[in-house]
């Protein structure tokens, strides 16, 4: 991401939408996309077989390849946080270093990156915790004594013999992560990374000037954008094909079908799990916006103990691991307690839409709080003085503000949860598999091409979904669209 | 018309506004003036009704509105962001209290379109989101939506602190001339000396939180009635009985504490003065202002500022 974002290089808009593909094409997705692409029968391993006969088909698995496959998997963490960081560095400072006769190694080592050391330290540490606790990776690329953390306690808390067990590593979990949280807020009080600067200019990329680095710099780049593009266009193409070219992984023209399609849209079993993804996804993200747009309101207009204890209470859910989290939820409501009007949560429907809704708390209550933060609360006063009552100018006033943070936030949570696995394995009803659960099993050899295909045509779904949400919320597609078709009409008109 | 009665205003222990007292007669332009932080703005959302007194009463027209809420109050604010809705229009800004005071829709079309005329706006720029709106017309749509509902008071918290040297300059011409078209009492809040005396009928001079003079424009800049005031609202030559002496000038009963101030541009000097009071001097600093020189001058041993038109036929340097 540094290289990209700090470096000028050729085909920036064509590298950075590849860098981009972990954001709508993620998690249980991607590793069945990288499977399919470099596994033991996969696209490029035979590739590779054909140029070098003596290296081994199983060349991707173990620690490697879920290395491998994490690294790229996690460039989604680093598009998020690290580019709006990146982007917040004062340009002047670099002209300044400059111009006091700083090389641009220097700059780059005494300027830029400690600017960034925060978010840097942050990134590092958020992707030390997805590493620590993923599921999907290592258990489907990781092979058979490849073990990590997360695939144990899941192990364990199958068996209730050894949910105790499973519930003492997931503890160990939580008290890891405390620990790096503490490393992140120590290292953010000990310095000044903020701009002091009075009026700021963007950061222009640097070009590297010598020749030979400069094709090094672009070599890498781009061989890591083919590496992110290549699970995706294969998974697109064969998403296409019939059952044999799925299995011989060979390629012609007339290999192309529209029959998995047909298939997973007309067949129950096959369209059920997806739609009880949507059902899932869509239900908690309303909820939590919901539930956070209320508690972050309230916890702005009223600074007490009460409304402190409140914000710590919603910020847990993200100091705790996920797993943590779902380990307990399984234990707590495996028997009637009287929060839940006396009946068992566990095995039901319900428990995995409380799950849900609980991780996406903190992120969506941060960001509301922060929406909230922005709006002028003169505008209120404003109201108010016009005679408008609290909950109308509310309404009228305050909520259009904060509405497009409103529908990013429904849009992230709605992408994040769609085709979520690692939750939803710990915690899902046999009657209503989600989609990232069916594709996890359809990944296993048992299933055979049927499997594979209906995961393909999974994946492209679930990928354009993600890409449209966040086109049309996140990104304003609308307006985009719209100012799109105004050029046209004009050059028409002209 | 308004009167305020040894008000008190708290924030929880720190007293912002210990005992005020003072009066705003009907249809008159009322400046609160003062440095940041004297209480102005307090005692102006205590008015609007934001802010309760922990003591005292506020009346307008004779009836108490201490305890009244906002909204019945009939005071129109103009804040210092504007406060304008971003989401809305420029006719839903002006429109939106007129249509919680559930008018019709004839009566509110009437009323934004009279307004419109009166603040210069046209349907076009009415139906723009007020972000695409300029400062200027934003500023006159701030206004028009605090007068919509006609209230008896307009109150206007700096509105002019935002924008830039020119467009507050003119701004200040056209909200004089809202304020006599629309002849509402008006009750206005700056920390600008020059804005207050172009303004207003009467200025209140605050100073931590209480007010140190009132007076017209004239009174206050002229016959300053405190140390503070004299300085606050101008520039100002600080002099001893003992300095006077020096240039020439006997004070009779003065003591050795008292001190006397002379506006910079009441101290004139040429080469070919023949006038009285003539005393020899020599310029020891000079900064030039455009208009005028803003000059330094020593007088047997005591310095003085002088503010002096600068001419092409007599130009003055340092050392002279």
């Amino acid at each position: 991401m540094l290289f990209l974002e700090y470096f000028k290089l050729k085909g920036k808009q064509f590298l950075t939408l590849c860098y981009m593909i972990p954001l709508v094409f993620g998690g249980i997705m991607l590793s069945n996309g990288y499977l399919f692409t470099y596994g033991k029968r996969g696209f490029v391993t035979r590739f590779l077989i054909g140029h070098f006969p003596n290296l081994p088909a199983d060349w991707f698995g173990g620690f490697g390849a879920v290395l491998f496959l994490m690294t790229f998997a996690c460039t989604a963490h680093y598009m998020i946080f690290f580019r709006n960081a990146f982007k917040s560095i004062d340009f002047q400072t670099v002209e300044a270093a400059r111009g006091l006769g700083a090389s641009d190694f220097k700059i780059l080592t005494k300027v830029v990156l400690p600017a960034l050391k925060p978010i840097l330290l942050t990134c590092i540490i958020l992707l030390f915790q997805t590493g620590l606790m993923a599921m999907a990776a290592p258990l489907m690329v990781g092979g058979r004594r490849f073990e990590t953390i997360g695939p144990l306690i899941l192990t364990f808390t199958q068996r209730p013999a050894s949910r105790m067990l499973a519930a003492v590593l997931s503890l160990f979990l939580g008290v890891f992560q405390l620990g790096l949280l503490f490393v992140i807020q120590r290292n953010e009080r000990r310095g000044n990374y903020l701009s002091i600067s009075k009026v700021k200019t963007t950061i222009e990329p640097t070009r590297i000037k010598q020749p030979l680095l400069n094709l090094g710099a672009h070599v890498v780049a781009y061989l890591f954008a083919l590496i992110n593009l290549l699970p995706l266009v294969v998974v697109v193409l064969f998403s296409f094909t019939d059952f044999k070219t799925i299995s011989t992984r060979e390629l012609h023209l007339n290999s192309f079908s529209l029959e998995n399609y047909q298939r997973v849209l007309t067949d129950r079993s096959a369209y059920h799990p997806f739609l009880t993804s949507v059902v899932y996804a869509g239900l908690a993200a309303i909820a939590a916006v919901a539930l956070m747009t209320i508690a972050a309101r309230i916890i702005f207009k009223y600074r007490n103990r009460l409304t402190t204890v409140l914000e710590f209470l919603l910020y847990l859910p993200w100091i705790l691991p996920g797993l943590m989290f779902a380990l307990g939820l399984v234990l707590a409501y495996s028997r009637p307690r009287w929060i839940v009007f006396g009946h068992p949560l566990t095995g039901t429907l319900v428990i995995m839409l409380v799950a849900y809704i609980v991780v996406m708390l903190p992120n969506t209550f941060r960001f509301l709080k922060a929406a909230y933060f922005s709006v002028d609360t003169n505008l209120e006063d404003a109201a108010k003085n016009l005679g408008a009552k609290p909950i109308y100018s509310f309404v009228k006033i305050v909520l259009p503000i904060i509405l497009p943070t409103i529908l990013a936030m429904l849009a992230l949570n709605f992408n994040g949860k769609l085709g979520d696995y690692d939750l939803s394995v710990f915690l899902y009803n046999p009657i209503a598999k989600p989609v990232g659960v069916v594709i996890r099993s359809n990944s296993n050899p048992e299933y055979g091409v049927d499997g594979i295909a209906i995961n393909f045509v999974y994946s492209v779904i679930l990928m354009v979904i993600n890409a449209l949400v966040l086109f049309f919320v996140y990104a304003d597609g609308k307006t985009k669209i719209k100012q799109l078709f105004k050029k046209e009409n004009k050059k028409s008109g002209e | 018309m308004i009167t305020f009665k040894n008000i008190e205003i708290k924030y929880d222990d720190f007293v912002a506004v210990p005992n005020l007292s003072f009066a705003v007669n009907e249809g008159e332009f009322f400046t609160l003036l003062g440095p940041s932080g004297c209480g102005k703005t307090t005692t102006l959302r205590a008015l609007a009704g934001f802010l309760k007194p922990t003591q005292g009463s506020i009346e307008i027209a004779g009836v108490d509105i201490t305890a009244m809420p906002i909204d019945e109050r009939q005071v129109g604010m103009v804040f210092q962001s504007y406060a304008l809705f971003p989401t809305m229009s420029a006719y839903d800004n002006i429109a939106f209290g007129l249509k919680i005071a559930k008018k019709s829709k004839a009566e509110i079309d009437t009323r934004v379109l009279e307004l419109a005329k009166m603040i210069d706006l046209t349907p076009e720029q009415l139906a723009k989101n007020v972000a695409n709106l300029s400062g200027g017309q934003q500023q006159r749509v701030a206004i028009a939506r605090a007068l919509a509902k006609k209230p008896k008071i307009l109150v206007m918290d700096e509105p002019l602190s935002n924008l830039d040297a020119k467009l507050r300059k003119s701004l200040r011409k056209e909200i004089k001339e809202f304020q006599k078209s629309f002849g509402i009492t008006t009750v206005y809040v700056t920390h600008d000396q020059e804005e207050a005396l172009m303004l207003s009928d009467r200025i209140a001079v605050f100073n931590k939180g209480q007010i140190e003079q009132i007076g017209r424009p004239q009174q206050i800049y002229n016959e300053s009635a405190t140390e503070f005031v004299c300085k606050f609202i101008g520039e100002a030559n600080s002099l001893t009985a003992a300095d006077l002496a020096k240039l020439g000038i006997e004070v009779s009963d003065a003591s050795a504490s008292d001190a006397f101030y002379v506006r910079p541009e009441k101290v004139s000097f040429s080469r070919t003065a023949s006038a009285v009071n003539r005393i020899a001097g020599q310029i020891v600093g000079k900064e030039f202002y455009g208009m005028y020189g803003y000059y330094q001058i020593e007088i047997a041993g005591t310095k003085l500022i002088s503010f002096q038109r600068e001419s092409k036929a007599e130009q003055h340097r340092n050392g002279e």
